[in-house]
């Protein structure tokens, strides 16, 4: 029987899949179907959250002199 | 894109306006003065020629003033549009007639009698306690400025008046919540929309206003033939002198109250039977040559840096002079700028992290967190490279002239072919800037989410493809997977499918 | 013991402490008990009176003063002539910024001034930024400023006035500056004032003065032998004769117009002993070994000591017949460097900082020629020190015979009373297992009073190493050169005080502009992770995740393109690889030469050879050896696929490589340097943060998303799904050991080690028992007397070193 599944459909790049694969990982209720390399079906509800996490995330691999001259003044 | 410029906004706008409308404001003749003023050269020089001259004129007589050449030609095309999308003139077989309600006014503007008062009636008693230029342009400017520190987002002893914000709001410039009639608000943000305003030069500014407030007043009963004829009125005042509200029509008046707001009038109190224009109202409608002398904070000439590649048929601007930019941005994503108003710096505090200040100088730098925070408030990363590039101190410019002569010389000594002209841009501000600036937008746009529903478990190829191709025909489809049989339509898409499908099934059954 | 420069760092702001990766302090003996340390007392108390700076009364905040929050000084009133002055100087929290008009007409004087008063934060196209610190002004000072000039011409050159607690603050800290020397003569250390109350003060000193010793001719207070001896005259006054009156003039011709032939210095010191009104020299004799101790508590009690050396008046130590060659030209820059070391007639101890390939080798040289006494050279390889030897021989006339080289291969010692002894770093603080001859050499060196003693490549020296050198090597002058003085573990202040203040410090974009170092396009490439590889990355813990950003398949296919573009325009490429693995697979791949430091020492020659000369060897691959151990012949294109954890040094290091490229005279010529990073991984984080040196000096970093036509590249390396997954199988594989730095493998480049590296091997040494123990340690300073079979056995140890201490 066909299905119509309900949800939101993320069209990414492969890392940032990769990384929403790494996310769902550990909750299991972010991806309801992984269809390939660059797109994905999640929960509707979920998309804000996974917003914030990946910004979060990927934020880390950002140099921020600013944030470093801050905490060189706390010292 | 429209331009900086007032006039195409308010052209803009009254060629968009009905003839019935046009021939209304044709009889004011401060308002055919005013219009006279927003055409070209040419366009002047051909009115004027009219104007005394009753009969129609056959069009090729003016192909005498036009040297023959492509601008020459593109001159007189241009002339003529503008004229007739005004209702100005109409054609017949190569003859052109000037309008007549407009030839009226217009003769009576130059030369006839002020019977309608049409250019305001001074008052003839003298105020006790004459209100001083300087007064009135500090006037002006404190109120403006409010507006747009509010807009900014700068702290604000006291909100602007429940009027402005109906406007702000509804002309889409901020997104504003709460209850705007107690003056409660509850959340704040500039648009992108709000944002291009800001970098608007003050003319055009006042113009984007009172263009919405135009769109406002007529679901406020208020006759926008009226409001017109004010504003081109205020127009054609005197700055100085104080005037009546004797010929002012009722709807004029109300007006007074909201143009006090936006510091185009001064009135000691409202119930004062007089107003004094300030030097935002008289300048609005002339040439911006005069608005130089309007303070800084005003004073936000966002001339061409784009001179090169404008062969602009507005010749004028080309004759007006513009201020030195301000702006300094280094490779290391420093920035220095020479500003003295706290508005420039507040519009900077916008995407720039700030970090000191001298009366001639802010310092700051353009960073990850300054620039997304501007981004995720929706001004977008090409507004702010044209902020910057408009806005770049002449250091910056130089630079950036020696370095295409350096790259041009260096391709003509080795006998490059010339780079495409596209090229030949100038890059003011420096490229790995204008690159990050766009990097850190698309990290802010990694995912595209798109609501809908996922159709898959088909029984068989046909059954796949015939919802598929239907799909796709009416442009609901996303994504497909053909091997897996799996596609994902929009929310519409969904049930436009069901639909078509029972209709199929219907007709398989019947058939 | 304090922590020495500590306090002074506390106003540094150059550097970062990288906490991942911050060098072992230990690495040091000086003692972390900050609060003993009166000098950081000092510096605290300094930064405390900044934090309750209110603006002057009068001042209205407006709208848009909140957004400073105490950075807004537009309460300030511009000077009249504001237009025509370059800076602006604010202190905000603890820093004092100054903030200068590169465009402005007195920019050129202003820029002369500030580098000299003040550190440089960044200096690019337009608005340059320097900061005023306790170091700084110390430098200042050591250079003959004086602190009444130094507020003076600030002032003059400043468009709004300059705040009192920042005239407070150069006061304060200048006060004591200059006080005290320190003298060595005839092989022994005086400590010297002009002040006898100063003199009175250290001696009644607790530390200071149990330090005193009792010598036969020890001088007290009265009358100096100044006209014998190597004594140096008063406080560091600047005794410049000038023929302007004003001041301002006066301080300026000292600072920016320095006499063009440094060579020759000023006459008539005698002058000085004909003053009356001159102040006499007290002192007292201090052990050699005290020294370091005396200096320190001088520096805790705010009198540092100045070390000058007054070579004119040395009769004791030979001359040594050595000038300049009438065909070496020393360029502008070079010469207003060693005017700051020699402008007062004397030699300055201190630092100068020169871009690589701007020929800082000159300037050492030049140096020499004018001290005219014997002189050292200490380098950080045996390579680097025949090259420095020939240079010698090249650039001055220096007699062959006065020239000695001490190195693993060679043990000369020269002839005659006078001359020059090249050597390195690991050489002379090597403590065990000298042969004979080495001995010999090592008590000669010991046992004699050097008039100057060069130090190479300073910062990448460890400072227990230096501290070793510094004290066995008795030396007048000091002089210090590098490229950079960012140091991630902030061990500036270490060196200022081993060595001596920074004496100068070029611009690198004045520089590039002028023509003596190359032009550079710097570039970033991002690389995408393929979703397998970064897949794995998102699990693996960070040793392999850094293996999977290094060997991602999009990496290594740009880095394949970059290859192909730039050897068909002609570039002679290097490509640098911090990590040994992927080096040898990249390059094997690739079908390059590579260099690493395994490699035996005539294949490195040869390799090398073969990059300059032939013309189908155009790219090789380099690991950390390329950094410092190798003269390398010009390249014009640096690649870098891997680097290490974020080291602004290196970053400017490895741009030297290419900044010397000769062409760089050639109209519109542009050397090349790509760093490769992989997108989306913690690669990112560290190559932004290590380009930051460079970005501050001027080089703007493009972003390369996509580099075009590598997807038609023919014979594209890991095109295919397949050979992707096999190498990322084979990396999973792999020990992740092969992760770290390329560690114990070069034989006579010790300096090349991070502290870190030091650090893993010593704890690596306290497990094991006894002689082990003692290899481990003997590894580090494991001086190779072995000559030729050094690669052999050091690669032996090597794989003992493996055997025991990698293997799982």
């Amino acid at each position: 029987m066909v299905r119509a599944i309900k949800g939101s459909l993320i069209k990414c790049d492969p890392s940032i899949k990769a990384l929403i694969v790494d996310i769902d990982s550990k909750r299991h209720d972010i991806i309801i179907e992984e269809l390939d390399d660059t797109n994905l079906l999640v929960s509707t509800d979920k998309i804000q959250f996974i917003k914030a996490e990946l910004e979060r995330i990927l934020s880390k691999n950002a140099y921020n002199a600013m944030e470093a001259e801050e905490a060189e003044k706390q010292k | 894109m429209s331009s900086y410029l007032f006039k195409d906004t308010v052209n803009e706008y009254l060629e968009n306006l009905p003839y019935s409308m046009k021939s209304k404001l044709f009889k004011s003749p401060a308002t055919c003065l005013a219009i006279y003023r927003l055409l070209p050269n040419l366009a002047k020089f051909y009115i004027m020629s009219m104007v005394f001259h009753e009969k129609p004129v056959n069009s090729r007589i003016w192909d005498v003033w036009v040297k023959d050449s492509d601008q020459g030609k593109k001159l007189e095309v241009e002339g003529l549009r503008r004229m007739k999308s005004l209702n100005l003139i109409t054609e017949k077989n190569n003859y052109l007639v000037l309008d007549e309600h407009f030839r009226e006014s217009f003769r009576n503007a130059l030369v006839g009698n002020d019977s309608h008062h049409a250019f305001g009636v001074p008052c003839a008693t003298d105020e006790n306690n004459k209100t001083s230029i300087d007064f009135l342009d500090e006037f002006a400017t404190k109120k403006w400025e409010s507006i747009l520190h509010f807009m900014v987002g700068t702290e604000l002893d006291e909100l602007p008046s429940v009027g402005v914000l109906s406007l702000l709001k509804h002309s889409g410039l901020m997104e504003i919540n709460g209850d705007i009639t107690k003056r409660n608000l509850t959340s704040v943000n500039i648009t992108k929309e709000g944002f291009s305003f800001l970098l608007q030069d003050v003319n055009a500014q006042i113009w984007t206003l009172l263009l919405e407030y135009l769109k406002i007043a007529e679901t406020l009963n208020m006759d926008s033939v009226d409001v017109l004829n004010f504003i081109f009125m205020l127009g054609s005042l005197e700055l100085g002198k104080d005037y009546s509200l004797e010929a002012l029509s009722e709807t004029q008046i109300k007006m007074l109250e909201d143009l006090r707001d936006y510091g185009l009038v001064y009135q000691r109190k409202a119930s004062s039977k007089r107003f004094y224009p300030t030097r935002l109202a008289t300048t609005l409608t002339s040439d911006s040559t005069t608005l130089r002398s309007v303070s800084s904070a005003m004073n936000k000439a966002i001339r061409s840096a784009k001179q090169d590649n404008e062969k602009d048929v507005k010749e004028e601007e080309a004759q007006v002079d513009f201020v030195s930019g301000t702006i300094i941005v280094e490779t290391n994503f420093k920035l220095y700028c020479y500003a003295t108003s706290p508005l420039q710096i507040a519009i900077l505090n916008l995407f720039v992290h700030l970090k000191s200040r001298f009366s001639n100088l802010v310092t700051g730098q353009i960073t990850r967190e300054s620039i997304q925070r501007a981004l995720k408030s929706g001004i977008a990363s090409d507004q702010i490279i044209a902020y910057l590039e408009v806005n770049a101190h002449p250091q910056m410019k130089k630079l950036a002239q020696a370095a295409l002569n350096k790259k041009i010389e260096f391709e003509s000594v080795n006998g490059m072919k010339a780079s495409h002209l596209s090229l030949r841009n100038l890059e003011i501000v420096p490229s790995n800037i204008v690159d990050q600036i766009k990097l850190w937008q698309l990290e802010l746009d990694r995912i595209q989410a798109f609501g809908g529903y996922l159709f898959k478990d088909f029984k068989g190829e046909v059954e796949y493809k015939g919802l598929l191709n239907y799909a796709e025909e009416i442009g609901v489809l996303l994504y497909k997977d053909n091997a897996n049989r799996k596609f994902f339509v929009t929310d519409e898409g969904r049930q436009q499918l069901i639909d078509y499908a029972s209709r199929r099934t219907k007709r398989q059954k019947k058939s | 013991m304090a922590r020495v420069a500590g306090a002074l760092q506390q106003s540094l702001s150059l550097e970062h402490n990288d906490s991942d990766f911050s060098s072992d302090t230990s690495d040091t003996s000086f003692d972390s008990d900050d609060t003993k340390n009166p000098r950081q007392k000092k510096a605290k108390a300094v930064s405390k009176s900044f934090q309750k700076i209110k603006p002057q009364s009068g001042f209205v905040p407006d709208a848009v003063s909140k957004i400073f929050n105490g950075t807004d000084f537009s309460y300030l009133k511009l000077r009249p002539d504001h237009v025509s002055r370059p800076i602006w100087i604010y202190e905000a929290v603890d820093k004092i910024i100054i903030i200068l008009e590169s465009f402005s007409p007195l920019a050129e004087q202003a820029q002369d001034f500030l580098i000299t008063i003040a550190e440089p934060v960044s200096r690019p196209s337009h608005v340059h930024e320097y900061r005023i610190t306790l170091h700084s002004l110390y430098a200042a000072v050591s250079v003959g400023l004086e602190t009444e000039d130094i507020i003076v011409v600030l002032n003059r050159f400043s468009k709004v006035p300059i705040a009192d607690s920042i005239i407070n603050f150069i006061r304060a800290a200048t006060k004591s500056i200059g006080k005290v020397k320190l003298v060595l003569k005839h092989n022994r250390y005086f400590v010297e004032s002009p002040q006898a109350d100063i003199l009175r003060m250290l001696l009644q000193d607790p530390i200071i003065g149990k330090l005193k010793i009792d010598s036969k001719d020890s001088i007290k207070n009265g009358d100096s032998e100044q006209s014998q001896n190597a004594s140096t005259t008063t406080n560091g006054q600047n005794n410049n004769p000038s023929s302007s009156n004003d001041p301002n003039e006066r301080l300026l011709n000292s600072v920016v117009g320095e006499t063009k032939d440094a060579g020759n210095g000023i006459e008539d010191e005698q002058d000085d002993d004909n003053d009356d009104d001159f102040d006499k020299v007290h002192s007292f004799e201090i052990a050699v070994e005290s020294v370091e101790d005396v200096k320190r508590r001088c520096l805790d009690i705010d009198y540092p000591v100045l070390e000058e050396y007054d070579f004119r008046n040395d009769s004791i130590n030979a001359n040594l017949d050595i000038g300049l060659k009438a065909s070496t030209k020393v360029r502008p820059y070079q010469e207003k460097s060693l005017s700051k070391m020699f402008g007062n007639g004397r030699a300055r101890s201190g630092i100068i900082v020169l871009p690589c390939g701007a020929g800082k080798t000159l300037v050492g040289i030049t140096a020499a020629c004018t001290i005219k006494k014997s002189v050292v050279v200490l380098c950080t390889s045996s390579v680097s020190a025949v090259q420095w030897r020939d240079q010698f021989l090249q650039w001055c006339t220096i007699h062959p015979d006065n020239v000695s080289v001490f190195t693993s291969d060679s043990k000369e010692i020269f002839k005659g009373d006078a001359g020059l002894v090249v050597s390195t770093y690991s050489m002379v603080a090597n403590t065990r297992n000298r042969s004979h001859q080495s001995q010999k050499v090592m008590d000669f060196l010991t046992s004699r009073e050097w008039g100057f003693i060069i130090l190479d490549e300073v910062h990448v020296v460890p400072a227990e190493m230096f501290r070793r050198v510094i004290t066995t090597i008795k030396a007048h002058a000091k002089l210090g050169l590098t490229a950079t003085l960012v140091r991630e573990d902030n061990k500036i202040g270490d060196l200022n005080f081993l060595i001596g203040p920074k004496l100068y410090e070029a611009n690198w974009m004045d520089l590039a502009q002028k023509g003596h170092i190359a032009k550079v396009q710097c570039a970033e490439v991002w690389c995408p992770m393929t979703s397998e590889f970064y897949q794995e990355y998102l699990r693996q813990n960070a040793r392999k995740k850094m293996l999977l950003y290094v060997m991602n398949p999009t990496k290594f296919q740009a880095c394949q393109f970059l290859i192909h573009y730039h050897e068909k325009r002609g570039d002679k490429i290097i490509v640098f690889s911090d990590n040994v693995y992927a080096l040898r697979e990249y390059a094997l791949k690739l079908e390059k030469h590579f260099i690493c430091g395994d490699t035996p020492q005539h294949e490195r020659l040869d390799i090398l050879k073969n990059f300059q000369l032939n013309e189908n060897v155009n790219t090789i691959f380099l690991s950390k050896v390329g950094d410092t151990s190798i003269d390398l012949p010009e390249a014009t294109c640096l690649i870098q696929i891997s680097s290490h954890y974020g080291s602004r040094r290196q970053e400017a290091q490895r741009l030297g490589r290419i900044l010397r490229a000769k062409r760089r005279n050639d109209e519109g010529f542009n050397a090349f340097f790509y760093s490769l990073v992989s997108k989306d991984t913690q690669e990112m984080y560290y190559s932004t943060k290590r380009q930051a040196f460079l970005v501050d000096q001027g080089y703007a970093f493009k972003v390369i998303t996509h580099l075009n036509g590598m997807e038609s590249l023919p014979n594209l390396a890991y095109s295919s799904a397949k050979e992707r997954r096999e190498l990322l199988q084979d990396i999973l594989l792999k020990n992740e050991e092969l992760a770290n730095l390329e560690e114990g493998d070069d034989a006579d480049d010790v300096i090349g080690r991070s502290a870190n590296a030091a650090k893993k091997r010593r704890n690596k040494a306290k497990r094991t028992a006894g002689s082990l123990a003692s290899h481990a340690g003997g590894e580090d300073m494991a001086y190779v007397e072995h000559g030729r079979n050094r690669n052999k056995e050091l690669r032996e140890h090597s794989s003992l070193m493996q055997k025991l201490y990698y293997k799982k």
